[in-house]
């Protein structure tokens, strides 16, 4: 089953969960199965149009789905889903 | 490999801006603020007797201290004065706290022909992101500055973490300036370095309508870069 990391920023929509395994055969069924098991959380990922934001990205493995066939990157049993957001810290 | 600009003197500046100066890397450090008693938990490099100095100074001085080279620069990075401060410089390394710095740096970098390293910290977890002239550019991977986006300030980091973060970007930093590009269009990311401490290192691939790689004078699609695990390219 794929599993999703889920970057720190986000994790207060998984109560602190870091992976979540699901069943879905592309990235955009997992973000569906995501938000369906932690409402809140697409908003942050997804724009109103259902289109990643442009500071977020998301990677299969080690490859930007940007490269691939966007939401639309088909998944296999082991694939990881990363989702990477810009973040501004550091001082 | 001579000269490196350091944007931010805070706790990624730190150690970044003191590992390049042993390195034996003339610093530039860019920074407006001044240190205060609550910045001091992460930002090593500075002590009690530090506070309400201006922390390029500061830091600059302690650079020196160690037996670098470096001077400070009490501003914003702006694009108003990015050539005077990093005209003379071949790498330029960010550790900002602001979306819009880490764009105007990498945007500067990429349109000037400059190596760079973009280095990012938050709550448990951080990452910091590679450029070299005719690589993927952090444009390429984020677009724009995130309106969203919390700072340090806004949601705070742990200590530690940004000495983590800070040190990784200097390791790849100094692989820029050793001619090293085999993280150039990569950024590695530390999830939650409270519960694991292997990075995961991810590629990306230039992103056509950059508008920073259309500037650029070495564009990544005039180049056959065959770039390691990337797939349907």
């Amino acid at each position: 089953m794929p599993t999703i990391r889920v970057p720190s920023a986000l994790r207060t929509f998984t109560a602190g969960a870091a992976d979540v395994e699901l069943p879905a055969s592309t990235v955009r069924d997992a973000l569906a199965e995501l938000e369906r098991r932690h409402p809140g959380i697409s908003a942050r990922v997804l724009d109103g149009s259902g289109n990643v934001k442009p500071f977020i990205k998301i990677f299969v493995g080690p490859d930007d789905i940007g490269g691939l066939s966007g939401l639309d990157t088909k998944l296999a049993d082991r694939d990881e889903i990363s989702i990477v957001p810009a973040i501004a810290g550091g001082a | 490999m001579r000269r490196a600009v350091i944007v931010g003197a805070g706790g990624l500046g730190g150690p970044i801006a003191l590992a390049l100066g042993r390195a034996g890397i003339e610093l530039a450090i860019v920074d407006p603020d001044v240190v205060e008693t609550s910045n001091l938990h992460r930002q090593i490099q500075f002590g009690p007797s530090d506070v309400a100095k201006h922390k390029a100074h500061a830091l600059a001085g302690a650079v020196v201290a160690a037996g670098g080279s470096a001077r400070g620069h009490v501003t914003s990075w702006t694009m108003d004065v990015a050539d005077a401060l990093a005209g003379d410089a071949e790498l330029i390394v960010d550790g900002s706290d602001d979306p819009a710095t880490k764009f105007s740096v990498a945007d500067w970098a990429v349109t000037n022909g400059r190596s760079y390293v973009i280095a990012s910290a938050l709550r448990y977890g951080g990452n910091a992101m590679v450029g070299a002239p005719g690589a993927a550019c952090y444009r390429c991977l984020f677009e724009e500055p995130s309106l969203e986006a919390p700072s340090c300030g806004d949601a705070g980091v742990l200590g530690p973490v940004v000495g983590v973060i800070g040190g990784v970007a200097a390791a790849l930093a100094i692989g820029l300036a050793r001619g090293d590009r085999s993280h150039a269009g990569s950024i590695v990311v530390f999830d939650d370095l409270r519960t694991a401490t292997d990075p995961r290192i991810v590629r990306f691939a230039a992103r056509r309508g950059c508008p920073t790689c259309a500037r650029a004078p070495l564009s990544p699609f005039e180049l056959p870069v065959r770039v390691a695990g990337q797939k349907g390219s």
